[in-house]
């Protein structure tokens, strides 16, 4: 990988498993809180989940809260870190194209988000087990275009907020109505009419959705899937315009 | 904007020039930082920019570089426009840059095979040359403010550039780090690397720098060898020498140095006379002295160097050739008394 672009991919992957952030919230975080709200609600269908085992629910759930842990909080404040800290300054000085550390930036954020589904599933695994996959393609469909409007969504917060703490702060403030209210939190039985209303038009919500349901065999949510592929592509021409120009 | 009326051709670049800039006008909003412009920098030559805070000196490198688009001007820097073909040209361009970091957990052997392109010299034989062999799996973060720059002079010089720009290169060194540094610029210019060097220490420009570039609020002032600069812009001396309280020719002496000619002023503090005056001095008063009697043991000479020179040009003047008032070159030769 002697391409400016390789470099950077490489040593991005290499520093993402030396950054505590990365490792608190992709890779701990969502597990812990899993195991936590998927132990709390039984392990038996319940009608309240659709009829789905509420463990299984959580594991299919929280898969997603990975994706918004990537992108909501993981690549825009280290984007933004670097912009506020000269170093992309220092790259685009050696060479490096300007478009290529967000590009690098979105591969690393997607094998970020993998490896957080495969710590995620070994972990649920012996504990409360994978639940069947009744629609692989779709689940894997709105799993990679969730993942890719996420990241990409990262990039542009990145590359916009002036600086890591507006980022983190943008970041969390995004991520916690996300993850509570998309798929992480409360299950949507007990949510009032509101939250339930505005939980279904948050793009978290969508990315579960599309899921989750081809996932448990809830259904196809092709509605949800479509809503994520139009969010996922917009997202990327952004990213791309925004780091090219 | 049309382009073509902005940034036509260079009719006088030489061939061997390695950087040729003119005309160059860059803006912050209403702010304008380069107000026209011209630089050349021959093949070989290290050539220094220097100048107060906001003379434009980081702003004028960084259109070179082709980080920052130029308002107008034309610049040609290694054969190349930096401002359309800048993705060619940084690749050959090594540069240490003013207020620029690596990422924190970056070891310093990362670094060097991040920035490492294929026609990349050895990196670990310039760690080993710079000091930092014994430091390459040290995280970014944890080198101290010298090795930070020793690391990054490495990394400009990775790639073979053909033009080395190094901006505020041994900003916060301590002395021994600083003359490693120079060290190793000194021998970039053997080497015949074109070194293009953005300073405001002036003995840093004074030892390193063939030439120099003194610029203000955008626009160059006079550009010249640090000697020439001297020449021009700051005539003073100060002739120093012990005296005794009891001498009885201390009152004579005194009288006559007063008399002679370009003395400005004659000053005793104690034991100690200082004259000041031009440069001619240094020889009517030693000639004086030695007229006087005994010569002094202890007779000091202090000539202008080129912090001197830029501030007799930041004022506006020379500095001797002023009225006998103290000028802020005085009082700065007064501070390092």
């Amino acid at each position: 990988m002697r391409t400016a672009m390789g470099r950077l991919v490489r040593s991005e992957l290499r520093l993402m498993t030396r950054d505590p952030l990365v490792l608190t919230f992709v890779f701990v975080f969502p597990v812990v809180t899993m195991l936590i709200i998927g132990g709390s609600f039984g392990t038996k269908p319940d009608p309240a989940f659709a009829g789905a085992i509420p463990a299984h629910w959580y594991v299919a759930s929280y898969l997603t809260v990975v994706i918004a842990a990537t992108g909501l909080i993981m690549v825009p404040v280290h984007l933004a870190s670097y912009r506020e800290r000269g170093v992309l300054r220092r790259f685009a000085a050696a060479g490096f194209p300007r478009w290529s550390f967000a590009a690098a930036q979105l591969v690393v954020g997607l094998v970020t988000t993998v490896i957080g589904w495969m710590i995620l599933l070994l972990v649920a695994a012996p504990i409360y087990g994978i639940p069947t996959v009744h629609d692989s393609w779709r689940v894997a469909a709105a799993l990679a275009l969730g993942a890719l409007g996420f990241v990409s969504g990262g990039v542009l917060l990145g590359s916009l907020l002036p600086s890591a703490r507006a980022a983190q702060a943008v970041g969390l403030i995004l991520f916690f109505p996300s993850f509570l209210l998309g798929g992480g939190g409360p299950p949507p039985h007990v949510m009032g009419s509101a939250l339930r209303h505005i939980a279904g038009v948050l793009p978290l919500t969508l990315v579960t959705n599309a899921a989750r349901g081809p996932w448990l065999g809830l259904g196809t949510a092709t509605g949800s899937l479509v809503v994520v592929a139009v969010v996922a592509v917009t997202a990327t021409v952004a990213a791309v315009r925004r780091t090219v120009l | 904007m049309n382009r073509g009326a902005l940034f036509g051709t260079i009719a006088d670049m030489s061939e061997t020039d390695v950087v040729t800039v003119r005309g160059l006008r860059k803006s912050y909003g209403d702010r304008l930082v380069v107000d026209g412009l011209d630089l050349d920098v021959g093949a070989g030559e290290v050539v220094g920019l220097i100048g107060a805070n906001g003379a434009g000196k980081t702003t004028t490198v960084e259109c070179i570089q082709g980080l920052r688009r130029p308002d107008a001007g034309v610049l040609r820097v290694l054969g190349s426009d930096p401002v359309t073909q800048a993705d060619q040209l940084r690749p050959l361009v090594g540069s240490q840059l003013q207020d620029s970091a690596l990422p924190d957990r970056l070891r310093v052997a990362e670094a060097v095979e991040l920035f490492a392109t294929g026609r990349a010299r050895d990196g670990g034989e310039l760690l080993e040359q710079f000091g930092l062999g014994d430091r390459r799996r040290s995280a970014f973060a944890s080198l101290s403010g010298g090795e930070r720059q020793r690391l990054f002079l490495v990394l400009a010089l990775l790639n073979r550039p053909g033009l080395v720009i190094l901006d505020e290169l041994t900003q916060g060194l301590d002395p021994a780090a600083r003359r490693t540094v120079w060290a190793a610029v000194g021998q970039l210019h053997e080497a015949g690397t074109t070194v293009l060097l953005v300073t405001h220490e002036l003995d840093e420009a004074e030892v390193l720098c063939g030439r120099v570039v003194a610029m203000r609020d955008g626009r160059v002032l006079d550009v010249g060898a640090p000697a020439e600069l001297v020449d021009r812009h700051s005539h003073w001396a100060t002739v120093s020498f012990g005296l005794p309280f009891d001498d009885p020719l201390a009152s004579p002496l005194l009288d006559e140095l007063g008399r002679l000619d370009g003395v400005r002023r004659v000053e005793r503090l104690g034991e100690r006379v200082s004259v000041h005056g031009d440069r001619t001095i240094v020889a009517h008063v030693g000639a004086a002295l030695v007229r006087s009697g005994p010569v002094p043991w202890d007779l000091s000479v202090e000539m202008p160097d080129l912090e001197d020179a830029l501030l007799g040009l930041l004022d506006g003047h020379v500095a001797v050739a002023q009225s006998a008032e103290l000028t802020m070159t005085d009082q700065l030769a007064g501070m390092r008394r």
